[in-house]
């Protein structure tokens, strides 16, 4: 064994104090409320205005309007987002923010809208199911941190000391590929004080057949082996590079399912994601393996 | 958007610290001023998230922070820091048995800040050469060749493939 990699061992092995993450944890919560109040200020926006007298109007924190139609605000706000190959393009429909009890909540949901009339693709189901998906995940969470808000209070913490913990929901979306052949976007929910119900939800679109794309459709029939020995044959040589996945034994790769997650690259390749904590130890984040290729 | 950039960034403060800690103590040596180094470098990051310009980048850009921080802090106190802050029990930097590496610790704080860095960066943080040349902001080239003299000065037995691959 070479001396830096005796040394590695070393300093892998320094001592982390728990002091650590209540620093981190401070300054996260300092930023946060600068962030809060920040945003406060600039509500001179008119777009967030709008929302803002919305939410006050309706009396209540949560916003969901399920027309499908756009408000030439939300158009405008809309008009900065990509379009997509000519043919379609990912927009936000909703989006708003709103604080209620000190949960703050944060909710941008697409949606997908073809530009051109004439393709035969509907893509209204899809939408819907998006914004149910997103609208379910946000109710959950205020559910989630309400019912850890009473049991905060009620073990003698004060308001004042929930406030400092400003609980933040956020729903958003990442597009991962757009081109001529596929979207291929990411929703995403998480909450920042636990991450035990964070979700993710990949969409990807043929756009040639206007159709959900599946594994089986970009790899074929028996694609659930020959994926299965890819993802292997890539944990081994990760391995051999010092990255660290859990064995079978400890809940770690067993083989992909038909309901695996993937989103498509530039390649027009599939990605398969692993969640944090699902193959490897969190500090590894979401892990993802490319399909194909050489 | 914005907003995504700010979580995905608290998120990977979050994931990372302990990462960050160690490298800062291998720079500080010192379990106080490591936490205080990760600490600034956490509310800088925070406070200039505007600044990322894709989340790719959130990685390389937070350790440019956090290292910046180090050597200001150091380079403030004008002092070089050569051994463990052995007055501090309990938090030994290194464990019993493992004199060697006492050895090319002391070599390795001999080096240059920047060399040092640079191997600190490869093979403690496993970093590719691309990544360490946007936290240094060296250029690739100088990044392998400022790599190349250090470890030779360490006289490392490294595989030449082992090095340069990416």
């Amino acid at each position: 064994m070479g001396r830096l990699e005796k040394m590695k061992e070393i300093y892998d092995k320094i001592v982390i104090p728990e002091e650590l993450n209540v620093r981190v944890q401070q300054e996260i919560m300092k930023s946060r409320r600068q962030q809060a109040e920040k945003n406060g200020a600039s509500q001179r926006n008119k777009f967030r205005k709008i929302i803002h007298s919305m939410a006050v109007a309706a009396g209540v924190c949560i916003l969901f309007v399920a027309a499908l139609n756009m408000s030439p605000v939300f158009a405008e706000e809309a008009a900065k987002f990509p379009i997509v190959g000519g043919l379609v393009r990912i927009l936000t429909f909703r989006s708003y923010e709103t604080e209620k009890e000190d949960i703050g909540v944060s909710v941008e949901i697409p949606t997908i809208e073809m530009i051109t009339e004439d393709t035969g693709i509907t893509v209204d189901e899809m939408n819907q199911e998006i914004l149910n998906l997103c609208r379910q995940y946000a109710d959950n969470a205020v559910l989630r941190a309400e019912k850890y808000r009473t049991a905060f209070l009620e073990t003698g913490g004060t308001l004042k000391e929930w406030g400092e913990h400003n609980i933040k929901i956020t729903v958003g979306y990442e597009i991962k590929e757009q081109n001529n052949d596929y979207i291929s976007f990411v929703i995403r929910g998480t909450e920042n004080w636990t991450s035990a119900y964070n979700e993710l939800k990949y969409y990807n679109l043929d756009l040639n057949t206007g159709k959900i794309v599946t594994l089986k459709d970009m790899l074929g029939g028996d694609y659930i082996e020959r994926v299965n020995e890819n993802i292997r044959e890539q944990i081994s040589e990760r391995q051999k590079a010092g990255e660290i996945f859990f064995t079978p034994e400890e809940g770690g790769f067993t083989g992909i399912s038909q309901d695996t997650k993937f989103y498509i690259n530039r390649n027009n390749r599939p990605v398969i994601v692993f969640e944090k904590y699902e193959i490897a130890p969190g500090s590894s984040g979401e892990i993802e393996f490319e399909i194909g290729g050489d | 958007m914005n907003q995504i950039v700010y979580e995905r960034l608290i998120q990977y403060i979050l994931e990372n610290q302990d990462r960050f800690y160690r490298i800062a103590y291998s720079y500080m040596r010192h379990q106080e001023d490591a936490l205080d180094v990760v600490q600034s470098a956490v509310c800088k990051a925070l406070e200039a998230h505007e600044n990322i310009k894709n989340t790719d980048a959130i990685k390389t850009w937070f350790y440019k922070i956090l290292i910046n921080e180090c050597l200001t802090v150091l380079k403030k106190r004008n002092r070089v820091v050569l051994t463990p802050d052995i007055a501090n029990q309990g938090e030994l930097y290194y464990e019993k048995g493992y004199e060697q590496g006492d050895d090319i610790e002391k070599e390795l704080d001999k080096l240059e800040m920047d060399v040092q860095g640079i191997i600190k960066l490869r093979f403690f943080e496993e970093m590719s050469l691309k990544e360490i040349s946007n936290v240094t902001g060296f250029n690739i080239n100088t990044v392998k060749t400022k790599l190349y003299r250090g470890l030779k000065l360490l006289k490392e037995n490294i595989q030449e493939e082992a090095l340069w691959e990416d």
